[in-house]
């Protein structure tokens, strides 16, 4: 057991009282009786002189009576002097101490205040480094059991903060593993069932129009669930730190148009117009080209999706300040200020009279803009009810990275 | 006729690639792991073998890719395609000196394995 900060107080005080109290008694104790001595003494002093005097009224040795009456007025003069001298001396004696006692106690409380300041000022340091992340700041525990017991709180909390930082970086590890696994054991099934409906399409002309239409729909759905496994393994691998990407310097004008190309066909059945637009003389940009072309697919595969028959959309590339801008909108129904907020969320969809006919997954979204984020990008939207949305990359022209990645 | 050794641990992904590898014309044989995939080559006189390995890079006991490791190391040059069920698993595990000639993700493309396996036993 460490000793406490009260007790010492106590004893401190203690002591000092007991020493003060002491000096005081005695220096007092002492006055009185030198007091005492010096009034006995005069009065013995008068008595002698008194019976001298007596002698010499009665005219009994006038000449040893008045020598002994100048005796004793010396005498007296002498005791005076004698307990002058002495009460200056028990007041320097009693002024002494008390500045003794005084010192003993101003020595004694900064020695406390020392000892507590090493530990505080080494706690205030921890916090300030565990509130900034290091969750591996601990105190050395000793000295005043007030601080000893805080230091040993704050190195119990710190313990648990990590211990739980550890529990929530397994648990996330244990979540990605688990996807990861999850997503690569549910393929063999799915290749199964995608595999013979493709069998039953091989033979068409064997099946009644109703049936061909049931196999149809096994096939659509079975595109959807390899979609959403796709997208959740992109996701974990994100969450993981896994999603690799293979960046090369890449031409702006030909992701956008493969990207176009790709789409052409689902626009034109909706009779939506898909227009490009790329500023000429855009720098390279240095990206993963399969990567920003599967964003800027999922990105117009959204505005084909929740536009009417008939919309415009289109794919802008421009450069500014900034870097390659490339924006893809519409004029579609465009979305409220609260569900634009959520956009990028996983699991976050358009309006719901509207997922009817939409294929999504909720997912491509937050995986775009992951994907973006993990060039040096950035993935935003705009949008007004009405109107339409605008959702824009901007990509880092390579002149902005390092010599060594654009090399 | 060309002979196509598939190997799959699913039972049903056997019969799958069995039935549309047999409309396209090629002779099929299956094993359910790497391990017989070896020990059935092994088993056969030269020039019997198959003239495609198909292989998923995923099996219990024995992998494709452990199988075609030891197969290469005993001599065989079959050519072999391997599938894979994500794309994690042929970018780990894609060795480049195991002769493979493609790799496949789950689920099959069949336009895309009839036309690798047309390719790898044309010559």
């Amino acid at each position: 057991m460490n000793p406490s900060l009260a007790n010492r107080l106590t004893i401190g005080f203690a002591i000092a009282f007991a020493i003060l109290t002491g000096l005081a008694v005695i220096g007092v104790g002492r006055f009185l009786q030198q007091r005492q001595d010096y009034e006995n003494a005069t009065a013995r002093s008068y008595q002698l002189e008194i019976a001298a005097r007596n002698r010499l009224a009665h005219g009994q040795g006038p000449q040893a009576a008045r020598a002994n009456i100048i005796a004793q007025h010396e005498h007296r003069q002498a005791l005076s002097d004698d307990i002058s001298g002495e009460t200056r001396d028990t007041a320097l004696l009693v002024g002494a101490g008390l500045i003794a006692g005084l010192t003993g106690a101003a020595l004694l409380f900064s020695g406390l205040i020392a000892s507590m300041r090493r530990p505080l000022e080494e706690l205030v340091d921890a916090s300030g480094r565990l509130a900034g992340g290091d969750l591996g700041a601990r105190v050395k525990v000793g000295g005043l059991s007030e601080t000893a017991v805080l230091g040993s709180a704050f190195n119990e909390m710190a313990d648990e903060l990590q211990r739980r930082a550890g529990e929530r970086d397994q648990l996330d590890r244990m979540k990605d593993e688990f996807v990861l696994t999850a997503s690569h054991e549910l393929r063999s099934p799915l290749t199964s069932v995608q595999g013979f409906a493709e069998l039953l399409m091989l033979e068409r002309e064997r099946l009644s129009p109703k049936q061909a239409d049931t196999v149809e729909i096994i096939l659509d759905n079975t595109r959807h669930l390899v979609r959403l496994l796709n997208d959740l393994l992109d996701l974990a691998r994100s969450d993981a730190g896994r999603l690799a990407i293979k960046p090369a310097p890449t031409e702006v004008g030909s992701l956008v148009s493969d990207a176009v190309k790709t789409m052409r066909g689902q626009t034109e059945s909706s009779q939506q117009t898909l227009s490009e637009s790329v500023e000429p003389g855009l720098p390279l940009v240095k990206v993963d080209p399969d990567r920003i072309r599967q964003v800027l697919v999922n990105l117009l595969t959204n505005a084909h999706e929740y536009c009417p028959e008939r919309a415009a959309i289109k794919v802008t590339a421009t450069l500014d300040d900034a870097g390659v801008k490339i924006a893809v909108s519409d004029d579609g129904p465009g979305m409220p200020e609260d569900q634009l907020e959520h956009i990028f969320d996983r699991f976050t969809r358009g309006d719901a009279g509207l997922t009817q006919r939409v294929g999504g997954t909720g997912l491509g979204l937050a995986i775009s803009k992951s994907l973006v984020e993990l060039h040096g990008g950035t993935l935003a939207a705009t949008s007004r009810l009405g109107v339409g949305s605008t959702f824009s990359i901007r990509l880092p022209p390579i002149a902005d990275l390092d010599p060594e990645a654009a090399a | 006729m060309a002979k196509v050794l598939v190997a799959d641990d699913s039972e049903t992904i056997l019969l799958l690639l069995r039935t549309r590898l047999e409309m396209a014309g090629y002779e099929v044989e299956t094993a359910v792991d790497g391990q017989e995939v070896v020990e059935k080559l092994e088993a056969k006189a030269p020039g019997e073998g198959p003239d495609l390995l198909l292989l998923d890079a995923m099996m219990p006991r024995m992998s494709g890719i452990d199988a075609l490791r030891k197969l290469r190391a005993d001599g065989v040059e079959t050519p072999a395609l391997i599938v894979s069920a994500h794309q994690d698993e042929g970018d780990t595990a894609s060795p480049t000196d195991l002769g493979i000639g493609g790799y496949l993700t789950k689920p099959i493309d069949f336009d895309l394995l009839l036309n690798s396996i047309a390719e790898l036993t044309a010559g």
